[in-house]
């Protein structure tokens, strides 16, 4: 996470992967809540080799109150695969804090804030700014990246691995683990 | 929104009675006595939920006290659209510098105006700031706040009544009840 990475305050014209990442970002700002968006790649399986095979990588990351939120307004197929993710990363990484932000969560949200109406525009299909072919949610990733000690996960998890905003694709995340292996190698090394 | 003009036949379920909501706002009122003994607190009310908690708890605290209202824009709102930040409607109207100070409110969700209330509070150099609320619905917590006062912990459900609306309406319910999905899906 870096400090660059991290505002307080209105951010207009910010790239992210769903509309309802962006109206949540908007209420943060909103109530001048610092955060991040996706700062971080956590390996969360591994092969025999130590090969990461699968990582998750939670859309904000609120730096003041050391707190992940992963947002998910799709449907019960992909939110079955985020509690499994979520729960991995709890199990992976006892320390870290996250909250994983359900559909009817964010419906709650809209309606707390007047904006109901809104919700279907901003939740699942419709939400998606642009087409994530292979999203990041609905993708069991395959391919193994080399060099992570499984016994270290926190290793790669305080590497810094995404100081910039863009959205993330599939391959975005394969360099951004690859990066992650590299450092964590790096810091071994030393 | 449509509402209909019999606001309780909107409410699906009355989740706290006028009796329920009394004995427990005399019981907080108790606490804070004890706990405030000697001290003279400075009640801050956060406008417009949590009036109706603010005007019976008052008068079950015997001790010298003082009142203040606040009121800050809320996301979402018209009147903030311009400027995309939250902002204070209804500023304090005395210091409270070296005052103890007992924050009012009548719900805490996600904590995130409770959350930039107190930063701002306690840029006025308060003695002391201690957070009172009627409810407290902690399935939509974001931002993890100690709550030294706790009415009632509640369901995930949205509620109405008591001084809590949707939409401005609803607020003079003498209870607190599930607002039907039909009252806010229409």
């Amino acid at each position: 996470m870096t400090d660059e990475a991290t505002t307080r305050g209105l951010r207009p014209n910010y790239a992210f992967a769903h509309a309802s990442e962006a109206e949540f970002a908007h209420i943060l700002d909103f109530y001048e809540v610092a955060w991040e968006y996706e700062p971080n790649v956590f390996p969360i399986l591994w092969d025999l080799d130590g090969n990461v095979l699968e990582s998750f990588a939670p859309d904000f990351y609120l730096p003041d109150l050391e707190l992940f939120v992963e947002l998910t307004t799709l449907q019960q197929r992909l939110v079955r695969k985020k509690n499994r993710k979520v729960r991995r990363l709890r199990e992976l990484y006892p320390g870290l804090r996250i909250k994983l932000f359900y559909a009817r969560d964010f419906r709650a949200l809209m309606l707390k804030y007047g904006r109901a109406a809104l919700v279907s525009e901003l939740s699942g299909t419709l939400g998606q700014v642009m087409p994530r072919p292979q999203a990041d949610d609905s993708a069991e990733p395959t391919d193994g990246l080399d060099g992570l000690d499984r016994a270290d996960p926190a290793a790669v998890a305080g590497a810094e691995l995404h100081p910039h905003h863009e959205r993330r694709t599939r391959a975005a995340r394969r360099r951004a683990v690859r990066r992650a292996v590299e450092a964590a190698a790096q810091a071994s090394a030393t | 929104m449509k509402h209909s003009q019999d606001l309780e036949s909107d409410v699906a379920e009355v989740l706290l009675t006028e009796e329920q909501i009394a004995a427990k706002v005399a019981e907080l009122g108790k606490q804070i006595s004890a706990d405030y003994a000697g001290r003279e607190v400075t009640l801050v009310s956060v406008l417009k939920g949590s009036l109706p908690f603010m005007a019976d708890l008052m008068r079950s605290i015997a001790l010298p006290l003082r009142i203040d209202l606040m009121e800050v824009s809320s996301y979402g709102g018209t009147s903030t659209e311009s400027s995309g930040l939250v902002r204070i409607l209804k500023d304090l109207s005395a210091p409270i510098e070296g005052r103890d100070v007992l924050i009012v409110e009548d719900i805490i969700d996600t904590g995130l105006t409770l959350n930039y209330l107190l930063r701002y509070l306690k840029g006025k150099n308060p003695n002391s700031i201690k957070v009172c609320t009627l409810l407290d619905k902690p399935a939509r917590r974001l931002v993890e706040i100690p709550l030294d006062y706790v009415g009632f912990e509640i369901p995930d459900a949205f509620v109405v009544g008591y001084g809590l609306d949707f939409g401005e309406i609803y607020r003079n319910l003498s209870f607190v009840g599930v607002l039907r999905p039909e009252a806010y899906e229409s």
